[in-house]
């Protein structure tokens, strides 16, 4: 008989998130992702033989784990009749991962799955160039002693230049523009001053900083003792890239990052390069409530929603609409908005634009503007810029944090939504379990 | 024929040609396949060695024969070595010899077969482990094929038997592989697995164990052609030159002497015969080795380790339920408590395969334990003893927490927390409403007892004690304790979890102490005393030192920690009354903050700088902490010393018999040995006993319990009166051993 009960996010656990280079500099991804799925497996009690599948969303898989779902589960211990399956949305992956598992429950095709998002920014490859690859290739294909030092001839020391896999990864091939410029462009068409987004920074970190004080995170985050750590170092117990001394005055000596001289994007009003994995345990409400388990929100609906790459921030608007109007709901519906914050003149973009009955019209084919997303309501924990973004990781984040904070505020729905490059936007509904 | 007449043979010896298979896979070439049907591993016993003498005999006589392959009923199982009962057994040193005479007539009609007749080719085809005998018979065929499976290990370690390889062993290996290389494999009596065999020519060949045969018959009929390793040069420049010779040899003897203290022959005797036998006729080299087995393996050494030995391959027989089968050890398992002892045995389980969960309330304590745990896994990597991914596997199979969740998939969870009732019945009650209805509940209490902590906690047959000893990865030993109500399948089941953590498992009884540490008590104690005594600590370490024991009685107590010892000792006094009351210098160190080697400073000054290889140096202000108004104890003899130190001991093991707190003499010895590292050459603390003999122990006991500092002190008549057991056994004549 189908299970048709809704869809519920039964548990979830996730990393600090830590600044690239840093803690987590010598993590690998297969580890941290296999430690918070063993962490969930074992709080939860489940038996990991009844999980109908594993499913990782990753932006940057390391080369030698191409599937790393299946590498993470089997580090996991979870038995190897699991199949397991890596997918990939950019900035979202790790909220793909959770709308895929929400798919195939709907689908029947699963009822248990253990949906994860990763990233480990830290361990992104430098690659030699194409010059320099020709080299190698001569070399390997060389034989004898002569034909060694005739390709070793062919070297020039500019070959030894590594390409940045990181600053390729975050550059978008169609428009030829790396996130932050596109996060510019949005600066100037919404008249954003370089002044609003760094007061939206460190907003950001000051209320990361509170959340942190007051224990907020703490029951998401599970604390770790990376690979690599030094001698006699502690374990890692919160976000690392949370300034607490952040001052205005600060953030406007930064010059900007991504135009210069005169753009309004520096690196402290953008969210942080960071490392982290989070695991989150998706199934029906019918399921939950055999299984023992308290869920901590249903998932009420989702969208994709495409648009210009140029001017991807905007995302979240997009997305948001749609996934309003699946579930009947409106913004101001929403008792928590988590939206991400790439940069803060994307977020501040996002709030122009939805309010804003020409771009509603224009744009997003309503009547009027989308809503006013409420800054009371937003980030009440702060965002990316003060937590850092791995990217892979952080939509299962703001599923995570989203519902937490639902149930702190006894509020009834939370929207979560990110943008993501290359010109998408996901937005996922939630709604509180009544006790 | 060889002459059998008076040499042992198994009770359920077979009739004769059973033990060996020949059979014909293709002409020209014979397949003799060890398969005695009396054994379930094939042993080199008589009847074994009887039929491969026989067919070897028709062998000789096919004069169409080619092609020789030796192999063992499978491609898991090739042969052990000698049969160690019948060695065992054998008291007199002629016939010792002529078994050892025999195996090498043998082997040498394999050996022969090649040297008589141009283009034979003999090759030992083995999967499995082949020590020993098994081995030497290999060598004695042109060339040897290992299967590469995990199970498959080959090697000699007679030395660690007290004897050493008899059966050409000695004479053909140097030969194969060079004097040096001989010398490490037979000095360290190693077990070699495939790769490592291969790599220092130990063995010729290696390939999957489904091709074993296939390529060991292609070996033999000349379809694929081995050369031996040409070592022409090393052959002129070390084996045959004796300058050479006799400088490796100096520096081997060094070593041996290094690890054995002297206390070993064998080992010393097996240097020079390996490393004279490249310049030795065979029949003066085989000579030499049947005289020194029938001398050794009828001594009181190789005795010892023998018996020590099948003691510990009966140890392992204590998983087997009673209808035979074996209990299941745990593949996931909870730590409860990451202080020295909890995070040692965490990341023994993590390495040995166990998903494990280390739980502590202290955070810092969690960080040291995966700290550690990863370096100790790092280092077996940077040695090469792990491959990548099993370094890795091994490094996420330890998870910790800071909450008793998550643990319900325990199959037995063990509590390493601090030494106090309430703490650890909090702990386990807690975890016995979680945890599956016949998940164990084992407590590593060294101090309290199993009933106490057991009381009221649901399903008290699946509560036992599991007492490791420290450090956790080095101590052998485990003593797995019965609490009232302890089932015999929660007991299996311990043991095969020792056994699967690589440890020896003795059976004990909830008593106070246990066994180890009961009898460490009034050893230990009495040692303090005569250190108070005005004994020199150099003497009285030396003393004991030299007795065998791995470490002098202070240097232990620095070890274990000053503070440890004398909780302890309060404990064993509490339980046992008058002749555990302790001495005072422990509580007068602790006073002046001197806890051992954790703090620095105990007995001995000890190194800051962790991993630092320098040696703990007697403190030179020990002479303060010795009473003056006490008793002059320098003037003692030394036996005097040593008597009052081991008898102390010794009596309290008889009593610890007399109750019943181990099976018996043998588990006690075996417990002596890799709980406290009792010398391995004396047997154990009840073999050696049986070596001064019962009259002999209670004269001396008597004599110490009435010398006027022992019997003015509380308790020191008490400690040294005679047990009652030792009284009887005085006045019967019986051993401890029969």
């Amino acid at each position: 008989m189908a299970d048709r009960s809704p869809l519920v996010l039964a548990a979830g656990i996730r990393t600090p998130w830590a600044r690239s280079g840093g803690a987590f500099a010598r993590e690998d991804a297969g580890h941290l992702g296999a430690r918070v799925a063993r962490e969930l497996i074992a709080r939860t009690g489940i038996d990991p033989g009844t999980l109908d599948e594993v499913i990782t969303g990753i932006a940057g898989p390391p080369h030698d784990q191409a599937n790393v779902s299946r590498v993470i589960a089997l580090r996991a211990d979870v038995p190897e009749h699991v199949p397991a399956r890596t997918v990939a949305r950019n900035c979202a992956s790790g909220m793909e991962s959770v709308a895929t598992a929400l798919t195939s429950i709907k689908a029947g095709e699963a009822s248990l799955v253990l949906a994860l998002g990763v990233e480990v920014m830290s361990r992104y490859p430098l690659i030699f160039s194409d010059k320099a690859s020709a080299v190698f290739a001569q070399l390997s294909r060389a034989r004898g002693p002569a034909g060694r030092v005739g390709a070793f001839a062919h070297f020039r020391p500019a070959m030894f230049a590594p390409r940045v896999a990181l600053l390729e990864g975050l550059t978008d091939p169609i428009p030829g523009l790396i996130m932050g410029k596109t996060a510019e462009i949005l600066a100037r068409e919404f008249e954003i001053s370089r002044e609003e987004a760094d007061r939206f920074a460190l907003a950001s970190h000051e209320r990361a900083k509170s959340a942190r004080e007051v224990g907020r995170f703490a029951r998401e985050i599970l604390p770790v003792l990376p690979l690599g750590a030094r001698e006699g170092a502690a374990a890692l117990e919160h976000d690392d890239s949370i300034r607490d001394e952040q001052t205005l005055a600060a953030l406007a000596k930064l010059k900007p990052v991504f135009e210069k001289p005169d753009g309004r994007v520096s690196v402290g009003n953008s969210c942080g390069i960071t490392d982290g994995a989070c695991a989150l345990l998706v199934t029906t409400e019918g399921r939950a409530q055999k299984l023992g388990l308290e869920p901590l929100a249903r998932f009420v609906s989702w969208a994709w929603a495409g648009l210009d790459p140029a001017r991807m921030g905007l995302g979240p608007v997009y997305s948001s609409a749609k996934a309003l109007d699946k579930a009947g709901l409106a913004l101001e519906d929403m008792d928590v908005i988590e939206l991400n914050e790439a940069f803060a003149a994307q977020v501040l973009a996002c709030m122009r634009a939805s309010e804003s009955d020409e771009f509603g019209r224009a744009k997003l084919g309503r009547t009027k503007a989308l809503g006013t997303i409420d800054p009371r309501k937003l980030n009440p924990n702060g965002g990316a810029i003060a937590l850092g973004h791995p990217v892979g990781a952080t939509g299962a984040r703001l599923l995570l944090t989203a519902a937490h904070e639902l149930i702190e505020k006894r509020g009834r729905y939370a929207l979560a939504t990110l943008c993501i490059g290359g010109g998408q936007g996901g937005a996922f509904v939630l709604e509180r379990i009544e006790s | 024929m060889i002459d059998v007449a008076g040499l042992p043979r198994p009770a359920n010896a077979p009739k004769a040609g059973a033990c060996v298979r020949a059979e014909r896979p293709e002409p020209g070439l014979v397949e003799l396949v060890l398969d005695p049907p009396h054994r379930t591993l094939a042993v080199f016993d008589l009847p074994l060695l009887c039929d491969l003498d026989a067919a070897l005999d028709v062998l000789e006589h096919d004069a169409l024969l080619r092609g020789l392959v030796i192999t063992g009923r499978s491609t898991r199982q090739f042969a052990a070595g000698a049969d160690i009962d019948a060695l065992a057994e054998l008291t007199e040193p002629a016939l010792l010899a002529r078994m050892v005479h025999l195996g090498q007539q043998v082997f040498e009609r394999v050996a022969r077969l090649s040297r008589e007749r141009r283009g034979f080719v003999s090759v030992a085809a083995i999967g499995g482990a082949a020590p020993g005998g098994a081995c030497e018979l290999a060598l004695a065929c042109d060339f040897i094929v290992l299967a590469n499976s995990k199970e498959t290990k080959i090697g000699l370690p007679e030395t660690q038997l007290g004897i050493l390889p008899g059966w050409g062993g000695c004479q053909r290996l140097p030969r194969k592989i060079g004097v040096p290389a001989a010398l490490d494999a037979i000095l360290n009596g190693k077990l070699y697995a495939p790769r490592d065999a291969l790599r220092f020519g130990l063995v010729d060949r290696t390939t999957n164990p489904e091709d074993l045969l296939r390529v060991a018959r292609g070996i033999a009929m000349g379809r694929e052609k081995l050369e031996h390793r040409e070592r022409l040069l090393a052959r002129l420049a070390v084996d045959r030159n004796p300058l050479a010779t006799r400088f490796i040899a100096a520096q081997a003897r060094k070593a041996v002497l290094a690890k054995t203290r002297g206390f070993y022959p064998a080992p010393l005797e097996a240097l020079e015969i390996v490393a004279r036998a490249p310049h030795t006729e065979f029949a003066a080299g085989f000579a030499a080795e049947v005289e020194a087995v029938a001398r050794l393996g009828t001594g009181p050494i190789a005795k010892n380790l023998i018996r020590i030995f099948r003691l510990s391959e009966d140890a392992k027989k204590q998983k087997l339920r009673a209808d035979g089968s074996s209990a299941e050890a745990a593949t996931r398992i909870g730590v409860l408590g990451a202080g020295v002892m909890g995070r040692g045995i965490a990341s023994l389980a993590a390495e040995r395969g166990l998903w494990t969960r280390l739980f502590d309330i202290a955070p810092a304590a969690l960080d040291t334990a995966l700290a550690e745990h990863r370096a100790g896994i790092a280092e077996k990597r940077a040695r090469r003893r792990l491959e990548k991914h099993e370094a890795e596997r091994a490094v996420d199979r330890l998870d910790v927490t800071r909450t008793l969740i998550g643990f319900g998939r325990c199959e037995l969870v063990v509590e390493a927390v601090a030494e106090r009732l309430e703490v650890k019945r909090a702990v386990l009650g807690e975890l016995a409403r979680v945890l599956e209805r016949d998940a164990i509940l084992a407590t590593n209490t060294s101090s309290l007892s199993v009933a106490a902590i057991a009381a009221n906690l649901a399903g008290p047959e699946r509560v036992v004690g599991l007492h490791f000893f420290n450090p956790v990865k080095k101590m052998p030993l485990v003593e797995i304790v019965r609490g009232p109500k302890t089932s015999a399948e929660t007991v299996q089941r311990c043991a095969a979890l020792a056994l699967e953590l690589g440890k020896t498992p003795v059976i004990v009884k909830d008593v106070a102490g246990f066994l180890v540490n009961r009898l460490l008590g009034p050893y230990l104690d009495e040692c303090v005393r005569l250190f108070e005594g005005g004994v020199e600590p150099e003497r009285l370490e030396a003393l004991l030192f030299g007795f065998g024991l791995p470490m002098g009685p202070l240097e232990l107590l620095d070890e274990v920690g000053l503070d440890i010892a004398s909780h302890a000792a309060a404990a064993l006094h509490a339980a046992y009354g008058a002749r555990m009351t302790p001495a005072h210098a422990l509580s007068v160190l602790l006073g002046a903050k001197r806890l051992g080697k954790k703090s620095g400073q105990g007995f001995y000054v000890h190194a800051h700088k962790p991993g630092s290889k320098d040696k703990p140096r007697l403190s030179g202000d020990l002479a303060r902490f010795a009473p003056a108004g006490g008793p002059r104890l320098a003037v003692l003899r030394d036996e005097e010393i040593l008597d009052r130190a081991l008898l102390s001991m010794l009596n309290e093991a008889a009593r610890a018999l007399e109750e019943e707190v181990v099976a018996g003499a043998r588990e006690l010895d075996l417990a002596t040995i890799f709980g406290m590292g009792f010398p391995p050459f004396r047997g154990g603390l009840c073999a050696w006993a049986d070596t001064l003999g019962p009259k002999e122990i209670v004269a001396r006991l008597e004599r110490i319990a009435g010398e006027a500092d022992i019997a003015a002190r509380t308790g020191g008549r008490e400690r040294f009166t005679p047990a009652e057991s030792l009284k009887r056994m005085s006045q019967s004549g019986a051993r401890f051993h029969a």
